[in-house]
């Protein structure tokens, strides 16, 4: 079953328009990576999906309910991290929870054994002061922990990486993941890492467009095949090489590109017949980056 | 919505804003009777200068009105304040992103704006209760009070405006996204229409005539001369209470 579903969405501030046209679906229990480059609009798409904005045109639907901007019963059904989150400075964690609890309607004693729980879970357990203090790895945690109080069924987190330390972001990464098992997850990122981490389907938002989206297999695959690298020991060679075979792409003094993998045998065969000592061949890893800049440029 | 109102309700321990609101209406209750009290000692003390500008100072009298006019002067400053502590109570929620966490868990808007205006026009009541209560007491324990006319009637009235006021801030913080815009639209509005009033015609009309509460205990008005401006005054807020809930709830984040 499909959790989220956005059916051509549009939005425009005035004469600016900020998304064209965005369709895309997060089945249930999955990671679903939303990337773009920055003010590619992933927050507006996001605070489009919890009611916070007017859409301009198009459907979103969570968890079959249409969702409509101001008071919409979808968000009973969404757990939201935004991009920097503030709390009140004058509580501690755990009274800040309380008063989220109390605002979803849950149970005196459900709220307790949950925070708790989610305390722990994000490392929050020991703190006893009021948020005034508090780093800023340190409110994205409480923010998570925050976001999951009443096991929503979609969880929906702008950024969360962004700010934080290369250990906050292993952390937060970690913690995403085991939320898998109760949730769905929605998180927008401009760090490619990240989604290859964790996500298990992805859409690229860019210009306004849904540019790419499927499987991480599938984007994958969407690429050409990859180029390789040759790098000859002496330059010459490289040169020499490059004049037999005019195709390649010299990269270096004696770094080669080869972009058509299909003259690999006929190359190899060149480079053994002229008893060309070599420092290596190398194929390149198909990384998401090289997906994003292709899309980014077309 | 008892969530809300629980966390406003620390929000305002916490912060102060409620010791030091407390605090001025306590003092400016004490002020009152203070001020009379001390009258005819700044006037001897003064004599001497007076006179040598040619003003003689004679026995000043001093009663229960002295300091009931006190009252109705202090009790200005005293709203003023109140406004400019209470001017960011949403635009701070507004500029921080405080509100969303709410709003995303089904929190209605409706709520949010219903809890914070009891809060507000409840501590206005109070603090206001607070201050007359104080000069009140004060008042009956020096002097009279039966010398004052329409004494309840005259404080309900200024009461009326305070709430009229904070209605208005009401509206232009569900409008306005900084607390400045707050205090301009609050603070102007309520400046042209006592300007407006300065019109002797049009100023029973107004909710400006209901600050008048040292004619109606000197006896010059009768409670019969404020019922237009009453009438006017509760228009107002049921007006301003309902287009705030529109604008609260059109709302973009």
């Amino acid at each position: 079953m499909e959790m989220l579903t956005l059916s051509h969405a549009a939005k425009h501030f005035g004469e600016k328009q900020v998304l064209l046209d965005v369709s895309f679906s997060v089945p249930e229990h999955t990671v679903f990576g939303f990337v773009g480059q920055n003010g590619a609009g992933k927050t507006t798409a996001m605070k489009m999906i919890l009611g916070l904005l007017t859409v301009s045109s198009g459907d979103i639907m969570v968890n079959g309910i249409p969702v409509r901007y101001g008071n919409t019963p979808t968000n009973r059904f969404i757990g939201y991290l935004p991009d920097v989150p503030e709390f009140y400075p004058y509580m501690t964690p755990t009274e800040y929870l309380r008063f989220c609890g109390e605002i979803s309607g849950m149970k005196s004693n459900e709220i307790k054994s949950r925070s708790t729980e989610l305390l722990r879970l994000v490392g929050l357990e020991q703190e006893h002061r009021r948020i005034k203090g508090f780093s800023r790895g340190m409110k994205q945690r409480l923010g998570v922990a925050q976001a999951l109080l009443n096991r929503p069924k979609l969880l929906i987190c702008d950024e969360p990486t962004s700010a934080l330390d290369p250990a906050g972001r292993r952390e937060l990464l970690d913690i995403l993941t085991a939320a898998k098992a109760e949730t769905t997850v929605l998180f927008s990122t401009h760090i490619l890492s990240d989604v290859e981490h964790i996500c298990d389907e992805m859409a690229f938002l860019h210009e306004g467009k849904i540019a790419l989206k499927g499987t991480l297999d599938e984007i994958r695959k969407m690429r050409k095949d990859s180029a390789i690298t040759i790098e000859t020991e002496h330059p010459k060679d490289a040169q020499a090489l490059l004049q037999t075979f005019p195709f390649l792409k010299m990269t270096d003094k004696s770094k080669l590109l080869l972009e058509d993998t299909k003259q690999l045998p006929e190359l190899l065969h060149c480079i053994a017949d002229r008893h060309y000592p070599i420092v290596r061949i190398e194929r390149q890893e198909a990384a998401l980056e090289d997906l994003f800049m292709e899309v980014i440029r077309k | 919505m008892k969530a809300f109102l629980k966390k406003e309700w620390m929000e305002w321990i916490r912060t102060g804003r409620a010791l030091v609101l407390v605090t001025v209406f306590v003092i400016l209750g004490i002020m009152n009777p203070a001020f009379a009290k001390l009258t005819p000692w700044l006037m001897e003390i003064m004599s001497d200068s007076l006179s040598g500008a040619g003003l003689i100072t004679t026995d000043v009298q001093i009663d229960a009105m002295t300091s009931w006019t006190q009252f109705y002067k202090n009790i200005l400053p005293g709203l003023i304040v109140f406004l400019l502590l209470n001017s960011s109570s949403f635009t701070a929620e507004y500029e921080r992103g405080t509100l969303i966490p709410a709003i995303t868990r089904g929190l209605s808007r409706r709520k949010i704006l219903a809890a914070k205006s009891i809060l507000l026009y409840g501590s206005w009541t109070l603090l206001y209760t607070l201050c007359f209560g104080i000069t009140y007491g004060y008042n009956a324990y020096f002097w009279d009070n039966a010398i004052a006319g329409n004494l309840y009637f005259a404080a309900a009235c200024t009461w009326l405006f305070g709430i009229w006021t904070t209605s208005l801030l009401i509206l232009f913080s569900s409008i306005s996204k900084s607390s400045t815009q707050v205090l301009l639209g609050t603070g102007g509005t309520a400046m042209g229409l006592y300007l407006l009033s300065l019109f002797p015609k049009l100023n029973a009309f107004l909710p400006a005539k209901l600050m008048d509460g040292m004619r109606l205990m000197q006896k010059t008005d009768s409670p019969e001369d404020y019922l237009i401006g009453i009438t006017v005054s509760g228009i107002l807020i049921l007006l301003c209470m309902a287009l705030s809930t529109v604008c609260f709830d059109k709302k973009q984040y």
